[in-house]
């Protein structure tokens, strides 16, 4: 065909009429439920990132295949929009700013303190739904109504750990040592109230994040002669090289890790169990055959397993929750009927079990999901099965 | 006086490391003119070298380290001779190669290996103990290497022919080029040896440290930091300011406390290029 003016009006408008007889039906299918990640997809913490991804995923294939979430009677498909925050304050800010701009209302991480603090004043401005987590003491509060945690902070657990730690090994005293920043300091200053409530007299130290070798750090510990030490939110890897050379030291007592997964990491970088003798940690989700159920589900789903860090699991039940909460509040753009409907929704899950909405005393909201939860143990150099917790509640 | 002695030896301990990294470092400032951005790649490159010989092929630990040495200066050659020899006088377009070279190194690795640090330790376990303190074998072992490695530079450095044809090109690449000194030869050759000494370390530290893709970054950050104090191109410089910083790192750690120890060491180096802008031994800034 010649391409003149003529033809090209007449192409031009038989793709408009064909765009305006496509509309309604894209209606008719329903509404669009983007749901947005938020994490670290790269670098040394990816494996948390690809954990939270894998959940979103995996909550939105599951919706859309049991047909879930429905606005105003007609199916609603659901899907992820990922983007990598970097493990850093500005790059979730500019995470959430991006979301923002595609019309996502719903954002699932960030994982970090640091992340939540840049990601949070950027959700509030465009009045999204966050479901983060970040053990920082300001993470949640009133003045962050849209802002809800997928698992309790150590105000939530701690208390319980040193419980079973004070009554397995006998602690008096503790050092806690963490990195000196909001990642280390939040998280450790609550980890010694809760030993001093429990009657361990405790002191923290601090280190630069990237150090490398912790000689000096575990010398210093020595010379104040704990009963015991806790590392608190140290990474796994430099976690690691202290138990080793706090044993190297000398150091015959209990070593805790009282801010979150990383046993198998931990004991690799040491050298095994038998150098991390008796050792202590939470374990965000207790692992038993309902919750392998959701690994099961997703390999159905995607043919290929679920990602590594049992993080994942407790995404997927924050993910459900907001999933719930936005079939139950009947719309996928008004997150303050959401945020009402997930607050009034029983603390429930198909798999990992039933708790408690917490955070009212430490954060002043009631925003804080908290499920069963347990202790891994060592003792004598032996991996012991996990301690399961009931989930926290009343703080 | 045990506890002294004892952080003493830390520091000791601390400082035969950094100069091995420190060394390589500002042999590259010093003879090519370049700021190796790369170079804590290379200390990472060298660990996961000696690991995946240990591990995947089962070569005995020594072997290994010898292995990843070799490997990370075959790299270092090819690098400079094919890719950054073309650009060598333009700093901007060196410092941009050297870190893109490291950014595909550490992603490369992640990509390889994971996140995670994997099961890597030293062939040597237990600790000597005596009046108080303690040495680590397998900090003794490293600790002599390093300070074999830095002599044998030094002997290299100042008492060969292959050292005074460096030496010279740092002095004066014109004049020395025109004595018959061939810089596309000895360039490629330099940088070799210095990535070969940081993939050393990384072999040798990285089993009683962690190793991981991004232990690399504060490798990076010591060695410009000593290379500084020091002065940059000075390799006695170098090994001063690197036993220097594992004392100041050492005991201000075990004294004052992990945050204000790191605190220290920054206002130690303000404190000198205020006093002293070109470092401890360092005469002028570079010409090249």
């Amino acid at each position: 065909m010649e391409i003149t003016r003529r033809n090209l009006l007449l192409a031009g408008a038989a793709i408009g009429a064909s765009s305006a007889v496509s509309r309604p039906s894209a209606l008719a299918a329903g509404a669009e439920l983007k749901l947005g990640v938020v994490g670290v997809l790269s670098g040394p913490a990816a494996q948390w990132g690809l954990a939270l991804k894998g959940a979103a995923e995996f909550v939105a294939a599951e919706a859309n295949r049991d047909g879930l979430v429905k606005i105003d009677g007609a199916p609603c498909q659901v899907s992820v929009v990922a983007i990598d925050s970097k493990y850093t304050a500005e790059g979730a800010a500019a995470a959430a700013n991006t979301l923002a701009g595609q019309g996502v209302k719903f954002i699932i991480g960030p994982i970090g303190s640091p992340e939540l603090t840049g990601l949070k004043p950027m959700a509030k401005r465009n009045s999204m739904l966050v479901m983060g987590n970040g053990y920082a003491k300001d993470a949640l509060g009133p003045q962050w109504p849209l802002v809800f945690h997928v698992g309790p902070g150590p105000s939530g657990w701690a208390d319980p750990i040193i419980k079973i730690a004070k009554q397995k090994f006998g602690i008096k005293s503790v050092v806690l040592v963490a990195p000196n920043d909001q990642g280390g300091t939040d998280i450790a200053s609550v980890d010694a109230d809760a030993y001093k409530k429990n009657g361990i007299a405790a002191t923290e130290e601090y280190y630069q994040r990237g150090t490398t070798n912790f000689a000096p750090i575990v010398t210093r510990i020595m010379n104040a002669k704990p009963a015991a030490v806790d590392l608190a939110s140290s990474p796994p890897g430099d976690a690691g090289i202290m138990v080793k050379q706090l044993r190297q030291a000398g150091f015959e007592g209990p070593i805790g890790r009282l801010g979150g997964p990383g046993y198998s990491e931990i004991s690799r970088v040491a050298g095994g169990d038998a150098v991390l003798k008796d050792f202590y940690w939470y374990e965000p989700v207790l692992v038993d055959e309902k919750v392998h159920l959701i690994a099961d589900e997703y390999k159905k789903l995607f043919g290929t397993e679920r990602p590594e860090n049992n993080l994942f699991f407790q995404w997927v039940s924050g993910a459900r929750m907001v999933v719930k909460a936005i079939t139950k509040a009947g719309t996928v753009t008004d997150t303050e009927k959401v945020a009402q409907a997930l607050r009034a929704l029983p603390v429930n899950d198909p798999n990992i079990g039933s708790g408690h909405w917490i955070g009212q005393d430490f954060f002043g909201i009631n925003q804080e999901l908290s499920f069963p939860f347990g202790v891994g143990l060592v003792t004598n150099g032996q991996l012991q099965p996990v301690v399961p917790v009931e989930a926290a509640t009343g703080k | 006086m045990e506890g002294i002695v004892a952080t003493g030896l830390i520091g000791v301990s601390l400082g035969a490391q950094y100069a091995l990294l420190a060394l390589g470092f500002t042999l590259i400032f010093g003879i090519l003119g370049v700021v190796n951005f790369a170079h804590g790649g290379f200390y990472v490159l060298g660990g996961y070298l000696a690991y995946s010989a240990v591990t995947y092929l089962g070569v005995p630990y020594a072997l290994a380290v010898i292995a990843a040495a070799l490997g990370t200066t075959a790299l270092g050659y090819l690098f400079e001779r094919f890719v950054l020899d073309r650009l060598i006088d333009d700093h901007l377009a060196t410092l941009m190669l050297t870190l893109g070279l490291y950014l595909m190194m550490s992603s490369g690795l992640l990509v390889l290996f994971g996140p995670q640090s994997p099961a890597f330790s030293f062939p040597l376990s237990g600790v000597l103990r005596a009046h108080g303190f303690y040495v680590p074998i397998e900090n003794l072992v490293v600790l002599v290497v390093c300070l074999v490695g830095i002599l044998s530079i030094y002997a290299l450095i100042y008492h060969t022919d292959f050292g005074r044809a460096l030496r010279a090109l740092a002095d004066d690449r014109a004049v020395a080029t025109a004595q018959g000194l061939r810089p596309k030869l000895l360039f490629p050759t330099a940088f070799a040896l210095a990535t070969g000494l940081a993939g050393l370390t990384g072999a040798l530290v990285t089993p009683i440290l962690s190793l991981a893709p991004h232990v690399g970054d504060p490798v990076l950050a010591t060695s410009f930091l000593i290379v500084i104090l020091g002065g940059l191109g000075s390799i006695g410089g170098a090994t001063v300011a690197a036993f220097i910083v594992g004392m100041v790192e050492a005991f201000s750690a075990v004294y004052l406390g992990g945050s204000k120890g790191a605190l220290a060491l920054f206002v130690l180096v303000l404190i000198m290029l205020v006093v002293r802008p070109s470092g401890l031994f360092g005469h002028r800034v570079r010409g090249a």
